[in-house]
Order: structure tokens, then sequence, then C-alpha cells
């Protein structure tokens, strides 16, 4: 009797993965987003984003609200070094399939696709084509055997608005390569390249990625003149609670926001992460503040200045838990408030 | 948590296929290493806690030591090894499952070693005795030893499933958490609550409850139907 159970139990087990496998259809991951009761949350309206957005004047003057995505092909011959210092030679780096890739971002259907992704969910373009981005008309090499898997080290922003989901099923099938997509914060996204770990890096923050290309690790590809490659854009957003308290929607400038915010210790959550948002959050903040990356900076600030050490999705449920600001991508954003507050 | 129950049964339902993938990858590699661990802790546990000899005391101490390896160290020491300028890079094994095997193996063996020899030495003085009654040779001692013991046996292979099962910190360090390829649920529950959508991560979470609740009931009756 308990025998036969046993066997039961244990084909109901096979069963059950094989009925999924064999089942395959490629179902909504939406369905959980979906069969969430709507709850109603108390999100931060659109109106709260920084002018930077809505007012016309600081859309064009306020370069410091740019958030410009770039490619960099991994250069083999780096001078990679291990973890006592001493320099590596022959790391495995696939270039073939890097600049396949990068070729297929950079012409015209995919930069398309780009241009329209969220027009679909949100009724609103989420990345804009970079005016001047190198648009490539040449030929696309498809996949070998041993240049078939491609490497590509992201940040969390991009992974989690979901581009990546969007653009790489078409070229894999087109072009037959698979896209290991690897994410972190900016900074370990480019470790992991320096690593060896990636054939390619999309980043989006600038003066990491000079320095990566100062120190040999980047390679022009072919048809392109630089190693870095910026082909898309979208802008950071400063969220709020809808009450505004610090008035930041009616401020000239995003950093007159930012200083209405300090001087009234509204509380405002940070990513502390060393990622590529916390980055242009530090050179908003105004300089007398003397807030930077390092902890001891905003000890004094604790009570409002929440260092939060997350990826964008957490922190943007804890600016909603606290009532406080952030400042956030538009994507992530646009995808956290259509989700009811949850990214995905 | 009654969104998270909802969403954890429509995931079921609709028979997701990533997250039939994930499963599947999760499956793959807790069997693998929990199995792997036992094959070499158990004989090596009998062996430790039954056998006297000069720095018995000293290997015990250091299995000790290794039962309480921190999981994020021993993937950080596994990603330094392994990665593009680490010396085994040649082995391509970085962000595939082979290796997130091999690290929760390392972390594993030693908690089997220390569970077998925690009860083999209580067990062995009496079936040492017996043995040289019945004038057994060594190995065949070990080998009455090893039936004595099938029932901790069993108990030791739960505990390592679970340990495997439950892991987060190696296998995301050395796996990536790469979609389709390494995902595992742990480190799928992780990305969801990164990103702030708590309650699907509840939902993973009683799916991985459920599916480790399936296992240990049938490897329970297994034990008790063959240690009579």
């Amino acid at each position: 009797m308990k025998k036969t159970l046993a066997f039961l139990l244990a084909l109901a087990m096979v069963l059950g993965l094989c009925t999924c496998g064999a089942s395959g259809a490629p179902a909504a991951t939406q369905a959980p987003a979906a069969a969430e009761a709507p709850a109603p949350v108390e999100t931060e309206t659109p109106a709260e984003e920084s002018a930077a957005v809505d007012t016309k004047i600081l859309y064009e003057a306020d370069d410091s609200m740019l958030n410009t995505y770039t490619l960099i092909a991994v250069n083999p011959e780096a001078p990679f070094t291990d973890a006592d210092g001493k320099a590596v030679a022959d790391v495995a780096v696939n270039t073939a399939g890097a600049d396949a890739l990068i070729h297929w971002m950079l012409s015209q259907t995919a930069l398309d696709m780009a241009a329209n992704f969220g027009m679909e969910d949100y009724g609103e373009h989420l990345f804009y084509v970079k005016d001047g981005a190198p648009v490539y008309e040449g030929e696309i090499a498809a996949a070998t055997e041993e240049t078939k898997t491609i490497r590509l080290s992201t940040t969390t922003s991009v992974k989690d608005s979901g581009l990546l989901d969007y653009l790489l099923p078409a070229f894999q099938s087109e072009y037959g390569y698979v896209v290991e997509v690897q994410s972190a914060g900016t900074g370990k996204a480019i470790a992991a390249a320096q690593y060896g770990n990636a054939d390619l890096i999309l980043v989006h923050s600038k003066s990491q990625e000079v320095s990566f290309v100062e120190a040999g690790f980047a390679r022009v590809v072919e048809g392109f003149e630089t190693e870095r490659v910026s082909f898309i854009y979208n802008y950071f957003v400063l969220c709020g609670p809808s009450a505004d308290p610090a008035g930041a929607a009616a401020c000239a400038s995003v950093k007159d926001a930012f200083a209405a915010i300090a001087g009234g210790k509204f509380v405002f959550v940070s990513r502390g992460d060393g990622s590529g948002t916390h980055t242009k959050e530090l050179s908003l903040w105004p300089e007398d503040l003397g807030i930077t990356a390092e902890a001891e900076s905003f000890a004094a600030y604790t009570d409002w200045y929440t260092s939060a050490n997350a990826g964008m999705g957490a922190c943007l449920v804890m600016a909603e838990q606290m009532g406080g600001y952030i400042l956030t991508d538009k994507a992530t954003f646009l995808t956290f408030a259509a989700n009811n507050g949850q990214i995905a | 948590m009654h969104s998270a129950v909802e969403k954890a049964i429509q995931l079921i339902l609709s028979a997701d296929a990533e997250l039939c993938d994930i499963l599947s990858v999760t499956a793959r590699m807790s069997l693998a290493s929990s199995l792997i661990a036992l094959l070499i802790g158990v004989p090596l546990g009998i062996w430790l806690g039954s056998c006297r000899f000069r720095g018995r005391g000293l290997l015990l101490v250091l299995n000790r030591t290794l039962m309480g390896l921190p999981p994020v160290v021993c993937g950080l020491l596994f990603y330094m090894l392994f990665s593009g300028v680490g010396p085994f890079r040649q082995y391509k094994l970085l962000f595939t499952v082979k290796i997130m095997v091999l690290a929760q193996v390392v972390l594993i063996t030693p908690i089997v070693i220390g569970n077998m020899e925690s009860y083999v030495s209580g067990l062995a003085p009496a079936v040492r005795e017996t043995a040289k009654g019945l004038g057994l040779g060594h190995f065949r001692t070990l080998l009455l030893l090893t039936n004595e013991c099938v029932y901790q046996i069993f108990s030791a292979y739960l505990l390592a499933f679970a340990r495997s099962i439950a892991e987060v910190g190696a296998v995301s360090m050395v796996g990536g958490a790469i979609a389709w390829k390494t995902n595992v649920m742990t480190t799928a529950i992780m990305q969801y609550t990164n990103r702030g959508n708590f309650s699907l991560g509840i939902a993973l979470g009683l799916i991985l409850l459920a599916v480790s609740l399936l296992v240990n009931g049938v490897i329970s009756l297994l034990q008790r139907r063959l240690s009579r």
C-alpha cells in the first residue's frame, strides 16, 4: 500500500514536470500581474515628475537629466588582470558575436523597435533614438558554433525596463545567437567585463564608460568610429508624493527641486549602490551639502536622506511606502505605476 | 499573502513556460548536487566516524568549520577561479549549471560528512564488536556499518537536498541567474524581490516549498520502507 503510494507520488511528479515541458505555451508571466487584484496604490502621479519631462523649458535646457545608453564591445587584448594583479592573456571574448549584436542594435529595424517600445503598453515612448546615432546598414554575421553565445552585461535599470526582453528575441531568432544577459548595478556590470565575463556591455554612465575605454578594455567595432556607441536615451525623472510638500514640480530647474527637498528635509530615497541612477542623483544635489557615494558624507542627513542600496524597483516601493522623493528612469517608473506598484 | 497564494496557483495552472524552465533547472541542479554530495559524503562520514587514527580530531574540526562556510564566500571563490581571467577559465564553466552543482557539492558535502560521522561514532563500537565476533575483515565491517545506517543515510540525503534547493548565495554568483539557462527558484525570487515585486516572490516561495514537500514526502516513504 505504502509502496504504491510512493510510486504514485513519484509518477505524479514526473508527469507534472513533463507536462510543463511539453506544453511550452509561451504563456504570460503577465498572468500574475493581471491576476493581482487592482489594489488602489498611492502612486506618485506623473505630474510630480521633474519638470524636465513636462515643462518644455527644462526639457531643452536640462541636460543634467539625460540618461544615454551606450554599447561597448570588450577588447580581447585588454590589460586583464587576475585577482592577484598579474596580467592574464588569452581571455576568451566572443568578438564576432558582440559585433553582430552591436550591428543589429544599431540597425534601423532595431532602433525603430526601441523607439516604439512602451507605446503599446503605456502609450508613451520609453526610449528615444539619439540624434546622430550611427545607423548600421551593412551585413550582420549569422551565428556559428563557436560564436553562438553572446554574454551581455548590463544594468538592472535596463533589464527591469523590459527593453531587452522586447528586442532580443527578434535578434536571436533571425541570426541564431543566444544572448545571455547578466544584470547588476553599473559598477558590477562593468567589473564583470573587466574580469573577462562579458563580450559587451550596455550601460548608461558616461564617466564610468570613459574610464573603461581609457583603461583599454574597449575596442572599436567595424563600421563605427568610436568605442562608445550611444544609441538611445531617455530621461531621469524626479518622482514624489502627489501632495509634493517640497514644491518640486513648481521649481525652475531640477537642481532647485533638489535644493528644495534638501532644505525642507523631505524624505528622499537614494539607490546608494553606485549605479548610473545613483551617480546622476549625486550630481544634482547642492554642492554645499557634500553628498557623495561615501557613507560618511550623508551621515548628518539620515533623518531624510535614505540610502537604500537596492535595485530601482525596490527603491520605488520604498519611496511609495515612505511618501518620499526619488530619482528614477521613466521606463521603470511607468512599469511600476502600470503594475500598481510592482515591477513585472 | 492572499494575493501571493492566488498568484502561486495562477502560475502553476497556467504552466508558464519560464516557470517550468526555472523549476527544471532547479530540479536538475539540486538533485545532482545532493546526490553527488551524498555519494562522496557518506563513505567519508562513515569512515571518519568509525575508524580511529591520528589526526582524526583535526579532520573533524576542519570538517565542522567547512560546514559553516558561507555560501556567498564559496560562490565568490568559484567565481574568481573560473571567471574570464581566472586560472580555470579554459573550462568555460562560469554561468553554467555544472559550476552551480560544483559549488553546491563543496558546500553540502561537509554537512553530509558531519551528519554521518556524528551518527556513526555512536553506533560504531557495538558494530565493531559484532563484526569481530563474526570474524569480518575491515572492509566488510564498514559494509555492515553502512547497512546499519540506511535510515540515517536517507535523512542525510534529505538534509543535503534541503540545503541545495534553498541555497541562493553561491548559485547566484557563479550562475549569474541567466534567464532560461541558470535561473533557479531562489535566484528568481531574489530578482523579483529586488524589483519590488514582493508578492510574486512569495508566490514562487510557496511553489518552492510545495516542491520540497513533495520530494521529502516521497523520500521519507522510501526511507520507511527500506529501513525496516
